[in-house]
Parts: structure tokens; sequence; C-alpha cells
């Protein structure tokens, strides 16, 4: 595994003499996408700005690659990351004179400034917008003008609060799928905190939840989820399955994706080849004896390893070759006769899945590393 | 042509009232920033008051800072041997006395503006104490900017303080104000008049030239109509 960039030892945080963090470890690897989720007020954006160093934790050690921090070496230590409040506020000024603010500040040459400035309005379509000022932009556009500006920087850690929070369902579709790309190219070191699942099923390498100002739970999102350590924490993910796979085939959009065994049909945008994840809602998979003849394109076969009663509903895993969840009335589940061991199709609407661009696996390091 | 003055010596005069008017406003510049900077990014007990006192400051009547002046630098006081009294020095150092509370003053209250988060972020972004101060002092721009016009208008029109401190001494210490008040008080209205013509004219095309650029690089965005 590749080597801390950031860890933070015995960290505690009060405010208003409340303790809001406790943490005896916590660790960001080279290279990953970390995603912490918690609720409101469980600390994370504290937890985030103490990682930027902008806030002084009342206890506790920072270190960057094994050194510590300390009040000589903080600014340099500063300047290596770089951290995005969670709405974009931009300088006085141009588009172009906001992207270029990190670059001029340490101090970076009049050649590196023009070519960097070059490369990132490339990867995120800015051309047209430089010369614009940041209050004209729709609110996707300054989104990406100040993710642009963070990644222009080229940080040895990028740390991000929310940043998808304000934009609707399309745009933060699209704009988390060119941050996610070239985060992937880059193997840009990134954590990033929320409290939106979606976001961090997808964006996640590995998810750390926290709850109450305590890091509860560490790990791959797909083991977070089907293995949560506390009910606390399974009602914070939810009960939805994450499935990685690879894609196959793609028809008008549908992707045909293999994930052991199984196909899984969902729309996506994604080339032959690259994996994804594919998140599956327990109240849009529906359970059937045999397999009926329908218009739904998933179903898949597999054993009942699980029955979770849960106020009106009933939450029933299936082994599949993955595991699936499914929600069922109680009415349902005595009609059907669910027991653990009896086998059962699972069905799932292709057009109720989206498959989207993991980075779980080969972070490629490629020419613009250079 | 008016009569009492001749053309150059009027050239000097106006040379003086703009090299005295001028220098005052932009030491007090230099000199009130830091001290804006301070107030904004420190908070310390008596910081309030400090600011009540910089704010009764800009209202200072000029006879009064022209009398403290005076007390210091007169030959028997506490700084009498400069020998500055009725000097363009102590002319300055007047002006700068009116001057500094009115453009700390407003620069600490367009300071106070700038949304604090667009701070942090520049600090996210990597900023050292030194380059937050620039931006901040970037962002206010045009309050601090505001400052330097009230600050320039108040000394270039005030007569008090250069009168006590100048002492109004032809080709030495004559400014516009003085002289004004000079040729009225002997019945010598057509010149006055022509002075008073010139310090106007001077005092528009000093404003017209803070003011575009203190309009510079405003955003342009629509703004809310007015109906």
């Amino acid at each position: 595994m590749a080597s801390p960039e950031l860890e933070i030892k015995n960290l505690c945080h009060y405010y208003h003499g409340k303790k809001i963090l406790d943490i005896p470890y916590f660790q960001v690897s080279q290279g990953e996408c970390l995603v912490i989720i918690g609720p409101n007020g469980a600390g994370k954006s504290t937890l985030l700005r103490i990682a930027s160093l902008l806030e002084k934790p009342a206890e506790g050690e920072i270190f960057f690659r094994g050194t510590k921090v300390t009040a000589q070496n903080e600014l340099a230590f500063r300047r290596r990351l770089v951290y995005l409040l969670d709405r974009p506020l931009f300088f006085r000024g141009k588009v172009k004179d906001n992207l270029l603010y990190g670059l001029k500040i340490r101090g970076v040459s009049k050649k590196e400034q023009a070519e960097r400035l070059e490369e990132i309005s490339e990867l995120f379509h800015l051309h047209s917008l430089l010369e614009s000022e940041p209050q004209e932009l729709s609110a996707g556009e300054k989104q990406r003008v100040n993710l642009a500006r963070a990644l222009i920087i080229k940080p040895d850690l990028l740390l991000l609060d929310e940043p998808f929070a304000s934009l609707d369902l399309n745009l933060k579709d699209e704009i988390m799928a060119e941050f996610q790309a070239i985060r992937k190219k880059r193997a840009q070191t990134t954590v990033m905190v929320t409290h939106n699942r979606e976001e961090a099923f997808f964006l996640a390498e590995r998810l750390a939840v926290l709850i109450a100002g305590e890091i509860k739970q560490t790990g791959p999102p797909e083991e977070i989820l089907s293995l949560p350590h506390s009910v606390e924490i399974a009602s914070l993910l939810g009960h939805e399955s994450l499935v990685e796979g690879s894609v196959v085939g793609q028809q008008n959009g549908l992707l045909q994706v293999a994930a052991g065994s199984n196909y899984i049909y969902a729309f996506g945008s994604a080339e032959r080849g690259e994996k994804v994840k594919v998140v599956f809602r327990p109240e849009e998979v529906i359970l059937a004896e045999e397999k009926p003849q329908t218009s739904v394109r998933n179903w898949f076969y597999g054993q009942v390893v699980e029955i979770k009663p849960m106020d009106r509903m009933v939450f029933v895993s299936l082994d599949c070759g993955f595991r699936l969840k499914a929600c069922l009335t109680k009415t349902a589940l005595e009609e059907l006769k669910v027991a653990p061991g009896k086998s059962f199709w699972a069905g799932v609407k292709a057009s109720s899945l989206s498959a989207r661009l993991s980075t779980a696996k080969k972070a490629e390091k490629d020419s613009d590393e250079n | 042509m008016a009569q009492g003055l001749s053309a150059g010596e009027i050239l000097n005069i106006v040379r003086l009232t703009l090299f005295v008017s001028g220098l005052a406003t932009l030491l007090a510049f230099l000199l009130a920033l830091p001290v804006a900077f301070f107030l904004y990014f420190r908070h310390f007990p008596g910081r309030k008051i400090i600011i009540s006192l910089i704010n009764t400051g800009m209202g200072l009547p000029p006879v009064v800072v022209g009398l403290m002046v005076a007390l210091f630098l007169w030959r028997s006081g506490p700084l009498g041997s400069l020998k500055l009294m009725y000097t363009p020095a102590a002319m300055v150092i007047a002006q700068i006395i009116l001057a500094w509370p009115i453009i700390a003053g407003l620069s600490l209250a367009a300071f106070e503006q700038v949304n604090p988060e667009l701070l942090l972020q520049a600090r996210a972004l990597g900023a050292s104490r030194f380059q937050l101060a620039l931006t901040l002092g970037r962002e206010a721009r045009l309050g601090e900017i505001s400052g330097i016009i009230a600050a320039f208008g108040a000394v270039i029109s005030e007569v008090g303080a250069v009168m006590m401190v100048g002492g109004n001494i032809k080709g030495q210490t004559r400014v516009l104000t003085t002289a004004i008040l000079q040729e009225t008080r002997i019945g010598n209205f057509h010149l006055a008049l022509l002075l008073a013509l010139i310090l106007l004219a001077i005092s528009l095309a000093i404003n017209l030239m803070l003011t575009s650029w203190q309009q510079k690089g405003l955003r342009t965005w629509p703004r809310p109509s007015w109906k």
C-alpha cells in the first residue's frame, strides 16, 4: 500500500467547551480518494479545516509524509495542499486571474503559469470563460472554475468540502464525471467530505464514517455497505447495494457490465473495458420464484442470506455472486415464503440503475505527471 | 489680469498646494493602511475604542490640529529644535494628521465588508500573511480609494491648519486656500474668485483621475433595474 500523505494523531477539538472531534488516528494514503461521510454537525468540515492547516486543533499532531507540522514549516506545508470551501468564492478580476491565484502566490514563473492555464482550461473546457467575470457564470461553470483553480496547482493533497452539493442532478453527474476522470488520470490524492451517499459511493476508494466527532468505520465502500459495524452506520449509509464490474458492451447509452458471472444492464457513459460501479436501491429490486417474462432487463438468481425487519418493511439480502438487498413489505415476505437458504430471482429495471466510472482499480499515472 | 499676483506667482501657489496636499495624502495612506490591517486581523481589548477614536478623528477641526502641531513645533516646543514651524514640512505634517483618520477609518470599514470566507479561501489556496493582506487590500480597493478621495478633498480645501503652521508666507508657504483668504481680506475679490476657481478645477481634475482609477475593473454584470 502507498505510504501516507497525511497522518493525524491523537486529535481532540472543542467548540464552546464541547468535544466535537476525537480521532486517535487518521491517515490518507498517497494517490487515494478518501471520502468522509457523516450527518450534518458530525465535525466533517472542522476535520477538513484542521487537515488543511487552517484551524489549529486543541490537541493532536499532524504529519505530512512523515514530517510533523510545526509553526515554522506550516506555510510550506499549507502550500502543498489546497482546500476548497463548500461554495465557490472568487476574487475580484477575471476567471483567468482566479485560476492563476494559487500559482502566483507560489511564485510560479509566467511561462509555467501560461502552460498550466492552457492545460487546465483544456481539461475543464474553460477556454471561452477565461475573460469573463466569475459573477457572470452559471452554478456549474462556477464549480468547474473552482475545481480547476485547485487542480491547476497540482497539490500533493486536495481537500474538498461538499464540492457537488450545490449542483442540480444532471450537472452533478457531469461535473463529478469530469472531476473523477482528471483525478484518476493524475492519481490526485483527495479527501472529500459529504453527507450525500451516492457521491460517496461513486467517488470513494476508501470511505470513513464520521459520526459525532468520531471515525466509526473505514474501508472500501462495498465493504462498509455490506458489513456496517453498527445500526447507526447502516442507517446513515442506507441499504443500497454497490457492485463493481467492467463494461463489456454498450448500446444507446445502455451499458452491459460484467460482474462475476452476471451481466448487469445500466445507463451511464463509459467505454468498453472500463471499471464502473452500479448502485442498486433496495426499493427497486423485486423478487420472484420463477423468472417471469417481462421487459425487465436484469435478473439475478441468488440465495437468501439475511432477513432484516425494519419499521414496516423487511430487507432481504441475496447472494447472487454479489450481495443484493431487496426491500419487501411484510405481506409480500409471507406470500413468497421468503426464508434463509431459499433461492429467488431478483429483478431490476435497467432504467433505475446508473453506472459510473470507478476509481478503485488501476490508477494510471501518465504523461501529464511529467 | 488680476492685480496683486503674477501668473508665475499663481503657478507657484498651485504647485505648492498640490505638493503639500498630495504628499500629505500619500503619506497618510501609507501610514493608515498598516494600522487598518492590524485592526482588521487582530482582536484585542480596546480595539473598539481605538476604532471610535479614529472615526472621531475623521471630523477633526483643522484649526485644532493646526494648534496642536504649532504647540509641538514652536521654537520652545518639544520639537522646536527641528525649526519646522512656518515651512511646507509643517503643513504636510498637519495635513497628514487630518487625512490619516479618514483613510484608516474608511479602509477598515471597507475591509470589514469583504467576505471573511473569501479570505479563508485565499489562505486555503496557499496565501501567506502578507499575501493575505494584499488580497484583502485588492478586494477592498473601492473603499480605500473612497478614503483617499475624501482625505484629499478635506486637506486641499482646509485653511485653518496650513494657516497656523505655515503662516501664509508669500512665495514660501502660501497655498490656494490661504491666498484666497488673504485676497478676500484685502478686498481683492477678482483675484480671490480666480484662485477659488483654480482650486475647484484642481479638485475636479484630481477627483476625475481618482474616480476612474476606482471604477476601473469594477464588476460590470447587469445590476438590478431602478424601477
